[in-house]
């Protein structure tokens, strides 16, 4: 065994936890110059596919450190999906996607190939110290810091100093415990036993449920592909069964050969990696305990249909970064940080109540859900009306209502568009560098979006430029022009896309946080001349 | 009726239906049956409805 090197206790920022969640934070914060290290109490990247639904807005905040490409590369990506009622197919889904998209709606990818590529960023990005196989023990938390003890593979333990400490430790996080801080929420009884195999295919790329499918009467049964030529299935198991039971090879083999066979992929077989699962809708009440962070699945855990818990904790990892490295470098009072537990508290009780609703349908947790299921299942034959209830709801990026960084929207002119707190839309469009999107300009810093066909730069852009901001409290300022030539600062639309989307007409400001949330917006006169600087110093509440 | 308020009526009546307990539970849907039945614009579309209902619970 190797003997530890000893940890140096010199760092702002430790994140419990190297999953996908703790190494994205990792990678965003050293992005925004922020020096971390990142505890894992395990040897290397997960093992077992784990989570493997990668939504549109997951791959857009990995980009923002270069972890997208290789991971929109790897995955499988879909648009839709199937459901069936016996041998009937009830409903046929599609989410919204175009041609022209940066990326597709979801990509279907083993949990440690994003793992390994947000781990990538972390250390192209240079200032993060990943320390595999060392696990966090006690935690104290006072004013100024944290200090926690680390135990090494050796036998060591290791007494360490940070300014801030995040949590992404997980659904049985040690951080959460050491704080005494409880999860509240539902359980449901429901299981559902997980299952990977190998076995190759050449089926369409989709979401597949079947509803008490002749392979396997009275049970529901999901299928995904993933990359490698890996299916997921995901089975329930009736509510008498053992888990310990449910999760033996002699069990799920003979069910995973019947559907199988059923659907009639034939190729030769062998089993991956089973694990069993039930629903859960819990939630810390806030995401902040001082100078303690909590972020993914140490945060809340939501059903797994629907694919929000994953995505949910990068998405986590996209507000709390820029917010964390303004506080960290002085640029942001503390309370910023407040809002970053308030918006995504109340993504995750968005998530929980779109997560029930499809947990109800997946496993019904009383006789009421069950025998209405049995009625809309049948009914969806003759009433395509009733299908909605059978659609697994997939994640979609949550708008933060009445978060204190809104600036206020009335009056400003615009009767659509994205409103602060909505995430800022996508758009193909021309730029410098060639054919590109939108949203490609979000993740570093603040960006002021000017729709205009006038090439001389606004006052307030101007005044803006002439501020001396940097880091993630910098400002970039773009104009989208509806034609003409794009330049360095000089985006160009002409399919149209941005301006329609962004409600935009001559003289459109829309400001962007550095995670891609519309912040405020003007139209006409007023975007000329407004105050970006006192805009973002009330924001920050930058001191003078 | 949009999606969304099909979804509040399909919870609704789930827990409505976990709430009278199993042995009311035939007289509670033939209740909620008849009353939207009797509302029907003509009988021929209400038995066209209990036909498809009788239909699709025999599946």
């Amino acid at each position: 065994m190797k003997t530890a090197l000893p940890i140096p206790s010199d760092v702002p920022v430790i994140i419990a936890g190297g999953g996908p969640v703790g190494m994205s934070v990792a990678a965003l914060l050293a992005h925004h110059g922020v020096p971390c290290r990142v505890l894992e109490a395990d040897a290397s990247w997960c093992e077992g596919s784990r989570a493997i639904c990668l939504s549109r807005r997951s791959l857009e905040i990995l980009g923002w450190v270069g972890a997208d490409r290789p991971l929109a590369a790897k995955g499988l990506s879909w648009v839709g999906g199937r459901s069936y009622f016996r041998g009937t197919e009830v409903l046929h889904f599609e989410m919204p996607s175009e041609p022209t998209e940066r990326f597709a709606p979801m990509i279907n990818i083993q949990q440690y190939y994003i793992e390994q590529q947000a781990h990538a960023a972390a250390v192209r990005a240079g200032k993060v110290d990943v320390r595999w196989s060392t696990r966090v023990g006690a935690v104290w938390p006072h004013a100024s810091g944290v200090d926690l003890e680390a135990h090494t593979a050796d036998g060591r333990s290791h007494r360490l100093h940070t300014d801030w400490l995040i949590a992404c430790d997980g659904g049985r996080s040690t951080v959460r415990e050491q704080l005494g801080l409880q999860l509240e929420g539902t359980q449901y009884e429901g299981r559902y036993v997980i299952v990977d195999i190998e076995q190759a295919t050449r089926r369409t790329v989709e979401r597949l449920a079947w509803f008490d499918p002749p392979s396997n009467p009275g049970s529901t049964i999901l299928m995904h592909r993933q990359p490698d030529n890996v299916w997921r299935i995901d089975y329930q198991v009736a509510d008498h069964e053992d888990p310990a039971e449910a999760v033996r090879p002699e069990n799920v083999l003979p069910r995973v050969q019947a559907h199988l066979d059923m659907i009639g992929e034939t190729a030769p077989w062998k089993p991956l990696w089973i694990s069993i699962y039930n629903a859960k809708c819990l939630t810390l009440k806030s995401y902040r305990n001082g100078r303690v962070l909590f972020a993914g699945d140490a945060a809340h855990l939501v059903p797994i249909f629907g694919v929000r818990g994953l995505n949910s904790g990068i998405d986590d990892a996209g507000n709390l970064a820029w917010k964390l490295a303004l506080v960290q470098q002085g640029r942001a009072a503390d309370s910023l940080l407040d809002t970053y537990s308030s918006e995504r508290v109340l993504a995750t009780r968005e998530n929980i109540a779109y997560g029930a609703k499809s947990t109800e349908f997946m496993a019904p947790p009383h006789r009421g859900f069950a025998l209405m299921r049995e009625a809309a299942l049948r009914l969806a034959l003759a009433a395509p009306r009733v299908g909605a209830l059978i659609n697994p709801r997939q994640t979609t990026p949550v708008e933060y209502v009445d978060s204190p960084l809104n600036e206020p929207d009335e009056g400003r002119g615009f009767s659509g568009g994205a409103r602060a707190g909505v995430p800022a839309p996508e758009a193909q469009l021309h730029t410098a560098q060639g054919p590109g999107h939108l949203t490609a300009l979000f993740g570093s810093n603040f960006v002021g979006l000017y729709f205009s066909d006038d090439p001389h730069r606004p006052v307030a852009f101007r005044r803006a430029a002439a501020m001396r901001r940097s880091g993630a409290a910098g400002i970039r300022l773009v104009r989208v022009a509806a034609q003409g030539p794009p330049d360095a600062d000089t985006v160009v639309d002409d399919s149209g896309q941005a301006w329609r989307r962004y409600d935009a007409a001559e003289r459109t400001l829309y400001l962007i946080r550095p995670d891609g949330y519309v912040m405020g917006r003007w139209r006409g006169p007023a975007s000329v001349s407004v105050d970006l600087d006192g805009v973002l110093a009330r924001a920050l509440k930058e001191s003078a | 009726m949009t999606s969304a308020e099909i979804e509040v009526i399909y919870t609704t009546l789930a827990q409505c239906i976990a709430r009278v307990g199993e042995p009311k539970v035939p007289l509670l849907l033939a209740t909620l049956a008849l009353d939207l039945l009797s509302d029907q614009p003509d009988a021929g579309a209400a038995l066209a409805r209990i036909s498809q209902a009788e239909r699709l619970a025999g599946l």
